[in-house]
């Protein structure tokens, strides 16, 4: 094997790649996949936790009370969001389809004490954003209100949990775990599956396209130009979640141990290329390969997922800074992974160079 | 009848071909693998996914709290007593002593608050499930009764996202009093139903639902609901139904678009080209074994869950759309690495569109522009109307048959073996729908037949940013809007350009703009008026299609916008494209600016 053949091949990659412009088309996915998580993570939130847009919370809606008098009463007039009507039943819910309220309350004379729960009836309006919200602002109404029921009921409660309390926080880390645990290990192990799909094209490429005679003549071998392959997709994958790293931290994510990151993913997506290698190696004919591959793929990815402390999980700890003396640990099993497939790659390329040059 | 014979000969062909052109082990290594994943599926489920493991480290002084927590593996938890942690407290995320919890200043500890507190309501509900007086532990209960609103969308035209204006008296109703009957005050299930429905909400909230930051109530057997489980249902078991009927169909289509993508490397369709079969009838057998096969997935997976039936019924026009773009994939891209990332990006595309909507199904309209919510509904349980489905179908309908039109005009010797790189290619695509004797008709039909495309593409835009907030949403849907209805008029001005650069006489130049808008003008309008009404009511269809009723306004905007478009290629050639398309962009924009903000008045 000579460094200069393989070099040979990596630049004649890696020019193809540019040429066709392709690279710009896994960009543009890249910037795709990022827009949707955002648009994923505001509209997610803004729909279950309205206040986190502050437009809405600005806003105070207009409810009606209907039946009997009670503490929820005083719950909704004194909360900020809402402006309380006591109405009939008929008009308010007449009133409610002509969307000049945004909810209709009805509490029947259940004494709070009583034996059988209270029965609050709630009439909102079908299949609509602004009563989605005006429901999650009155489950805090309402929670405070159970909670009194709760207090009046007491005695009759055998076991309570072990109480706790919490402050209220000064909002924030609404989007933390989605960010750091599903994010950052998300875009930063993306570009190891493109690259892994791009080496079995480049080698079946030779294959299908039958220029592969016109390579075997060269004085370049077939490990060589296998290896070359290989290490064309693997340059991508450092550049690629570079850009990732630099996107994430100019959009004031912080992310830590970043050189422990770079590491680690640059060398744990050596392992699905070099599967992918050995899988066009096997098949040399794409559709077969690439079947084979992802289907393999997914059940790795899946069986890697349910494994504590994995690559995956490694890069979320890192980033946010509790990886602690484990990290070195799962280091080492990729780096051990990796150096196994190389192996086999080579024995097999050499295998397969073998028959071609006899043939 | 011969055409007939032609499709199932080629089709028995293509079976034929695939089967032994796969080698040998490939079927079997496939049902191998198949069943890895079903018990790979299995262990997962069993022991849970562990991307998240270890983020918080926190400390507790209470050990039923410790035990509790620790049951999280998002939690490396240490039990030490009330001294111990009050002394190392900077070394923890988040200590719980004495009763409360302290969250470190930072994002983390703010964020591990949020996950102690979600697991710490988890963990008194499943005290007071076990209460044997579920009414003291439960005490109030909520029905909710929804309320159809006849004004639905119209109140919201003038911009304003709520209608509900506070006012300092009670609202009188205008219409005729509904009569509502006062709601009975006791509940009409029994106890045990209702511990069983609160049984399913604790077990429900999965991890997936952490990523939601919310504790999901999936539907429960019964309306009735306590306070903590108001959150409006978000459908998680049934989109990742969906995700195990898509995921096939994704498959399937790969190998029909391999298999064109094989026909033209190194030139091995001439044969099938030679022969007198024509070119729909190869197109239609080559596709009919993969159709069938995904079909007949589609209703295998189908009965096994156990669903109706009528959930196929919106599957058929995404697999023809899969079909169609795997057609067309398979025959613009020159190498396998650009069929790879074409078809990588196309179905990533395509998931967000068809995925992301859905997943408010329960929540808002907008939901219904992908056809995966309607299945979402009918596993819910709530049939679809041939209303819903035509307005969720009609652009996967319309964008299939034009993409198989295209398709099989351009499957020829000509077009399937050129070398030109892929916007050429594209271009040829275009330009071989473009006649040159009926120039100006083709350019109007082109136009008509582009606004399935545009509409898809801006109700993608719209998807994106109907959840920002609200002046932010509509100043992005006016600029994305334009500029797609823009480029989209450009195509085929472009296309006629790059043919001949001599045909825009300043008399053909005004022709062609105005066929381009007439075309443009009246596919909008069709297809407006055949489906999109429950879009074009609210206040961002408002800004996608202005204009309904006035005719010659748009007509104008249409013909003064490509005009400038097609004035910048003529004095400019191909670098002002770009310019051109900016001006045109604008010019749309301020139209639009005056028609909803009322600017310039």
């Amino acid at each position: 094997m000579k460094a200069k053949n393989i070099a040979i091949i990596v630049k004649k990659e890696l020019r193809g790649l540019m040429n066709e412009r392709t690279i710009l088309l896994a960009i543009l996915l890249q910037l795709f996949v990022a827009l949707f998580s955002s648009f994923l993570m505001v509209g997610l939130t803004s729909m279950y936790d309205p206040s986190s847009l502050s437009k809405y919370s600005r806003f105070r809606y207009s409810v009606a009370y209907v039946g009997n008098d009670s503490a929820l009463n005083d719950y909704l007039s004194n909360s900020r969001d809402f402006t309380v009507f006591s109405m009939e039943l008929s008009p308010a819910v007449t009133a409610l389809q002509e969307r000049k309220l945004a909810a209709v309350v009805y509490v029947p004379d259940t004494a709070p004490d009583a034996q059988d729960p209270v029965k609050i009836t709630l009439y909102t309006l079908e299949n609509d954003l602004q009563s989605a919200i005006v429901n999650v602002k009155l489950k805090d109404i309402f929670l405070s209100y159970e909670k009194d029921l709760r207090t009046l009921r007491k005695a009759r409660i055998t076991e309570q949990p072990v109480p706790l309390a919490f402050n209220p926080t000064r909002g924030g880390g609404d989007f933390f775990e989605f960010v750091y645990g599903l994010l950052i290990p998300l875009l930063l192990f993306m570009p190891a599956i493109i690259a892994s799909a791009l080496v079995i094209d480049l080698i079946t490429e030779e294959y299908q396209h039958e220029t592969l005679e016109t390579l075997i003549a060269s004085p370049v071998t077939f490990s060589e130009m296998v290896w070359g392959k290989v290490i064309a997709c693997e340059i991508l994958i450092p550049i690629q979640a570079g850009a990732w790293i630099f996107l994430l931290v100019i959009n004031r994510i912080a992310i830590l141990n970043i050189p422990q990151i770079f590491v680690l993913v640059t060398i744990s997506s050596l392992v699905p290329i070099l599967i992918g290698a050995l899988t066009a190696l096997h098949y040399r004919e794409r559709t077969a390969a690439q079947f084979i591959f992802s289907t393999a793929l997914v059940v790795v990815l899946l069986l890697i997922l349910a494994i504590p402390a994995n690559p995956l999980n490694m890069v979320t700890r890192l980033a946010v800074g509790s990886a602690g003396t484990g990290q070195w640990l799962v280091l080492a099993g990729v780096a051990v992974a990796a150096v196994v497939f190389s192996v086999l790659l080579q024995l097999y390329a050499g295998k397969v160079g073998r028959e071609h040059h006899a043939g | 009848m011969g055409t007939f014979a032609d499709i199932v000969t080629i089709a028995k062909w293509e079976i034929r071909r695939t089967l032994t052109q796969m080698s040998k082990d490939t079927l079997p290594l496939a049902i191998v693998l198949f069943a890895a994943l079903v018990l790979v599926m299995g262990f997962t489920a069993q022991s849970g996914m562990h991307l998240q493991d270890g983020m918080y480290t926190i400390g507790v002084d209470d050990p039923t709290l410790a035990q509790v927590l620790a049951s999280d593996t998002r939690f490396t938890v240490y039990e030490l007593d009330d001294a111990t942690l009050w002394n190392n407290r900077q070394a923890f995320d988040l200590v719980i002593y004495r009763g409360t919890a302290l969250p470190a200043t930072t994002e983390r500890g703010r964020a591990a608050q949020k996950t102690v507190q979600r697991d710490y309501g988890q963990y008194t509900a499943s005290v007071y499930n076990r209460q044997e007086d579920l009414f003291a532990a439960y005490p109030l209960w909520i029905d909710i009764q929804t309320v159809k609103s006849e004004l639905d969308f119209t109140a919201t035209q003038s911009g304003q996202y709520i209608s509900a204006r506070p006012g300092a008296a009670a609202p009188e109703p205008e219409g005729d009093l509904l009569d509502v009957p006062t709601p009975s005050p006791t509940l009409a299930v029994t106890s045990e139903e209702l511990r069983t429905s609160l049984a399913e909400t604790e077990s429900s909230n999965s991890q997936l639902s952490r990523y939601t930051e919310m504790l999901s109530s999936s539907d429960t057997g019964t309306t009735f609901k306590t306070p903590s489980q108001l959150s409006p249902p978000l459908p998680f078991d049934s989109i990742i139904l969906i995700f195990i009927f898509i995921f096939p169909l994704y498959f399937s289509s790969q190998f029909f678009m391999m298999s064109i993508m094989n026909e033209r490397i190194e030139r091995k369709g001439e044969l099938l080209l030679s022969t007198p079969v024509s070119a729909p009838a190869i197109i239609v057998g080559k596709m009919l074994p993969y159709l069938i096969l995904m079909l007949a997935i589609s209703a295998g997976l189908t009965v096994y869950i156990g669903a109706p039936v009528s959930i196929i019924l919106p599957l058929i026009p995404v697999i023809l759309f899969f079909l169609a773009n795997a057609l067309i994939i398979g025959m613009v891209s020159r190498s396998f690495k650009e069929l790879s990332f074409i078809s990588i990006f196309f179905s990533t595309i395509a998931t967000s569109y068809l995925f992301f909507p859905s997943i408010f199904a329960n929540v808002h309209v907008i939901s219904l522009i992908s056809p995966l919510t309607l299945i979402v509904l009918t596993l819910q349980g709530t049939a679809y109307t041939a209303t819903d489905y035509l307005f969720s179908t009609a652009l996967f309908w319309l964008t299939a048959g034009v993409l198989f039109y295209v398709g099989i005009r351009n499957f020829s010797e000509e077009r399937l073996f050129s070398e030109h790189g892929l916007l050429t290619r594209i271009r040829e695509f275009v330009g071989s729908s473009l006649s040159e004797k009926h120039t100006f008709a083709s350019l109007f039909l082109l136009n008509g037949f582009a606004i399935p495309f545009v509409f898809m593409a801006q109700m993608m835009c719209l998807v994106v940013f109907f959840n920002l907030p609200m002046p932010f949403s509509l100043i992005l849907l006016i600029l994305f809007g334009a500029e797609i209805e823009e480029m989209a008029k450009a195509v085929g001005i472009y296309t006629l350009y790059a043919r001949d650069p001599s045909f825009f006489s300043w008399r053909n130049l005004l022709l062609a703009s105005g066929a381009t808008a007439l075309g443009f003008l009246a596919g909008e309008k069709l297809l407006l008026f055949a489906t999109l009404a429950e879009i074009t009511e609210s206040v961002f269809g408002s800004i996608l299609f202005l204009s309904l009723g006035m005719l010659w306004l748009p007509l104008f905007l249409h013909f003064t916008a490509v005009c400038v478009v097609a004035t910048c290629l003529k004095l400019g050639g191909r670098k002002w494209l770009v310019p051109g398309l900016v001006l045109a962009t604008v010019i749309h924009c301020l139209y639009n600016l005056y028609f909803i903000l009322g600017w310039l008045t």
